[in-house]
């Protein structure tokens, strides 16, 4: 009976233009998802020979199959985003940290370290100009106490920098177990349907994704759509368990079982062990050698020299502090101007020079120019942090622009065009009213047959 | 390249928030009058104002102390110049004695009040103060000389940086200027002490050699004021050198680390201009859509 066959067909084809405008709704509500990639429903035309009845030839079995609903996706791409957007956050992370230790040396300035070390120097030479003076010597020690307070608070606020990141690490042992409980579930939900939503898909992507961004972690999808994820080819997840989780709480990443730290070579957790491993302590190193010139090179010629009093031997940084964070004046000059020893030795002997004389504190003055000296030290130092900061700042800046190269590429085939899906709205409607208008002229058929046929001996 | 709109408003987005970032850093610059507002600006630049920075506080340090050199040598100069007119008259006082040793002890009395006089003027010269310290007396503290002519300072230099790896000792100690005490000649002091007592006692022989003697106590005393007088003189030069160098660190310094506030004003503008026409754009491109022209 083909009239009565193209019936069916006719309401396949009314189910699958409902099931495409039920597509379409769906991309345009979720037009703004992120993660979200659009979805197309798959049309299949269906022609199937059925058996041959008593009185008609072998029937074909037409019309349009609709169940398969697929996701414009390229895994490609996606693995090439993800790689990139794990190299970006772990470029901003370093940029981050960059800009915070730079702020902490406010140069060229009144308010920086060098600007202090001049004080001091200049103070020491209005010591040596004044040696008699108490306002001098109670200058003096006013300043060295000021470089002395800022090296501490300098040592302090790089330390802090560290200590923010190790507690970042810790609380991103938590995310990346979250993440990775939930990648788990997803997997697991995917595994047990037969036809499982895209949309699951596109969660269990967003979670990959996400895991890139922190750890730099590599997904690998299974035949079955499982997602099996590795950090540092070992692996977080696989299929529907959760193999083993990270911990963060010492302030880097191990995995829980035998406690080994976790490699890490992109995400945010690279830029924050960097942080944590190599560029607070070479920047810690650099100030620390600073101040421990600084108590060498001044208390070396101090000892030396004689107070007004004609006493010698005095320090005057607590030779027993050589770091940044340690360095204080000694207990021989703290609140005792007077044994500021400006005065030189009187050579030979040596014996103690008049009270007035000056030559001492000229000599740690000139400190102050000395080839290599604390100054010199600083400038480098600051001049290194400058250009790091400097190729940190460019780096990420260039890494963000190729991760959002690689976002548009996955976004030009996945994120949803409204135009487009006014345009499938308006062929699907079309679609839908051309089947109605088949099953209507079928039925017209059907009537004909049945009111004006068989009428003859009525 | 496919291209949806979300695409595009994403696009949108960012080029807004980077010409905002744009604008916003000319503005900082502008308002702040500075180009190095971080070391990161420019590493290579922040090195050089540092430099030019250190460099200003020492010359700055050093120009005071340069004028501090400069008054100090000033100060001797004028008192020994002064000095060497007391003992011209001395030397003229005693002339006149010898010529008049035969006259009355009423004279020759009064020749060697007049040369103790002398002698009480020549020490007041010798514990000359600057700053309220003796400047003959090296690194001691207190008089110079005391009452009876001896010396109660040291040997000591007082130097001052003036410039750059120059350094400049700006004193003279006494015995330099004013002799040796002891021995048979003595300092300036005992042969002006011995000059007296002899014109007194009208002592011919005795007036004769202390004359040669006074005339080597003025020789050295003559050396040591034309010394100080072209240390004086030097230091003139190197303060207005001092002067010149710090000004033109400060220009340097200047140069280094502020705007052009021409230069940095037109930036304002400029990111501001564009900033807006991006605006303008995104507010044409991301309303239409097919929806508009389907009824």
């Amino acid at each position: 009976m083909p009239s009565i066959g193209s019936l069916t067909t006719s309401v396949s084809g009314l189910n699958a233009q409902r099931r495409v405008l039920d597509v379409t709704a769906h991309n345009i509500a979720n037009a703004n998802t992120e993660g979200y990639h659009r979805q197309r429903v798959e049309l299949r035309s269906l022609s199937i020979t059925g058996v041959s009845g008593i009185f008609s030839g072998p029937s074909r079995q037409m019309g349009v199959d609709a169940t398969k609903v697929t996701r414009a996706y390229d895994e490609l791409l996606a693995t090439r985003f993800q790689r990139e957007d794990a190299a970006r956050s772990n470029a901003n992370a370093l940029r981050t940290t960059m800009d915070t230790i730079e702020k902490l040396f406010p140069e060229p300035g009144d308010l920086g370290i060098a600007h202090q070390l001049d004080q001091f120097w200049a103070s020491w030479s209005s010591v040596a100009t004044n040696p008699g003076s108490a306002a001098a010597r109670q200058e003096l020690l006013a300043r060295a106490d000021q470089l002395v307070s800022s090296l501490n608070r300098a040592a302090a606020d790089l330390q802090g920098v560290a200590e923010t990141a190790m507690a970042r690490v810790g609380l991103m042992a938590e995310d990346v177990n979250s993440l990775a409980d939930q990648l788990a579930t997803t997997n697991r939900a995917i595994g047990s349907s037969a036809n499982p939503s895209p949309d699951l898909f596109d969660y269990r992507d967003q979670l990959i994704g996400q895991l890139a961004r922190l750890t730099g972690a590599t997904a690998r999808i299974t035949d079955n759509g499982m997602a099996d994820v590795y950090i540092g080819n070992r692996a977080l997840v696989v299929g529907a368990d959760l193999v083993e989780p990270v911990d963060g709480t010492t302030g880097a990443l191990r995995w829980v079982n035998g406690n080994q730290p976790v490699v890490i070579t992109s995400g945010e957790a690279a830029g924050l062990a960097a942080t944590i491993n190599d560029i607070v302590p070479r920047y810690q190193a650099m100030i620390d050698g600073i101040a421990s010139n600084l108590v060498t090179g001044v208390n070396a010629l101090h000892v030396a020299g004689y107070d007004q009093a004609g006493a010698t031997g005095w320090n005057f940084f607590d030779p027993t502090a050589l770091t940044a964070g340690t360095i204080a004046l000694s207990a021989d000059v703290a609140g005792q101007p007077g044994r500021i020893a400006a005065g030189a030795p009187v050579l030979p002997g040596p014996t103690a020079p008049g009270p007035l004389d000056g030559g001492q504190a000229r000599e740690i003055a000139r400190l102050a120019d000395a080839a290599g000296g604390v100054n010199a030290q600083y400038r480098q130092m600051i001049t290194a942090l400058a250009a790091e900061t400097r190729g940190a700042t460019t780096r990420a800046a260039v890494q963000d622009q190729v991760a959002e190269t690689a976002a548009m590429d996955l976004k030009s085939i996945g994120s949803v065009d409204l135009d487009e899906e006014m345009a499938t709205l308006v062929s699907a409607q079309r679609a839908y009213e051309a089947n109605a208008r088949v099953i209507t002229a079928i039925d017209e058929m059907l009537g004909f047959l049945i009111e004006r046929t068989g009428v003859v001996g009525r | 390249m496919r291209v949806t709109s979300s695409m595009m408003v994403r696009s949108t987005l960012r080029d807004l928030s980077s010409s905002l970032e744009r604008l916003q850093d000319a503005q900082n610059r502008a308002t702040s009058g500075k180009q190095l507002l971080r070391p990161s600006n420019n590493p290579t630049a922040t090195a050089a104002a540092m430099t030019t920075r250190q460099e200003l506080r020492r010359s700055e340090q050093m120009v005071k102390e340069a004028e501090d050199a400069k008054g100090w040598l000033s100060t001797a100069d004028a008192a020994l110049t002064s000095g060497l007119d007391l003992l011209r008259r001395a030397n003229d006082v005693v002339v006149a004695a010898r010529n008049a040793a035969t006259s009355d002890p009423a004279t020759r009395q009064s020749f060697a009040l007049e040369l103790r006089s002398l002698r009480a003027e020549l020490l007041s010269i010798a514990n000359t103060k600057y700053a309220d310290r003796s400047i003959f007396n090296g690194n001691a503290a207190g008089a110079a000389y005391d009452a009876t002519g001896a010396y109660l300072g040291d040997t000591g230099d007082v130097v001052r940086d003036v410039a750059p790896s120059l350094s400049v000792t700006v004193n003279v100690t006494g015995p330099t200027v004013f002799g040796t005490a002891g021995g048979p000649v003595g300092n300036l002091f005992e042969v002006l002490d011995r000059l007296a007592t002899a014109v007194e006692t009208g002592n011919d022989t005795a007036i004769a050699a202390e004359q040669a003697n006074l005339a080597a106590a003025r020789d050295a005393y003559t050396a040591a004021t034309a010394t100080i007088g072209v240390r004086a003189a030097r230091m003139e030069q190197i303060e207005t050198r001092a002067a010149d160098d710090k000004l033109r660190l400060l220009t340097q310094l200047s140069n280094a680390e502020d705007i052009d506030v021409v230069d940095a004003l037109i930036q304002v503008k400029q990111q501001e201009t564009r900033y807006q026409a991006s605006l303008q754009v995104a507010a044409r491109i991301i309303p239409p859509s097919l929806m508009d022209f389907l009824r």
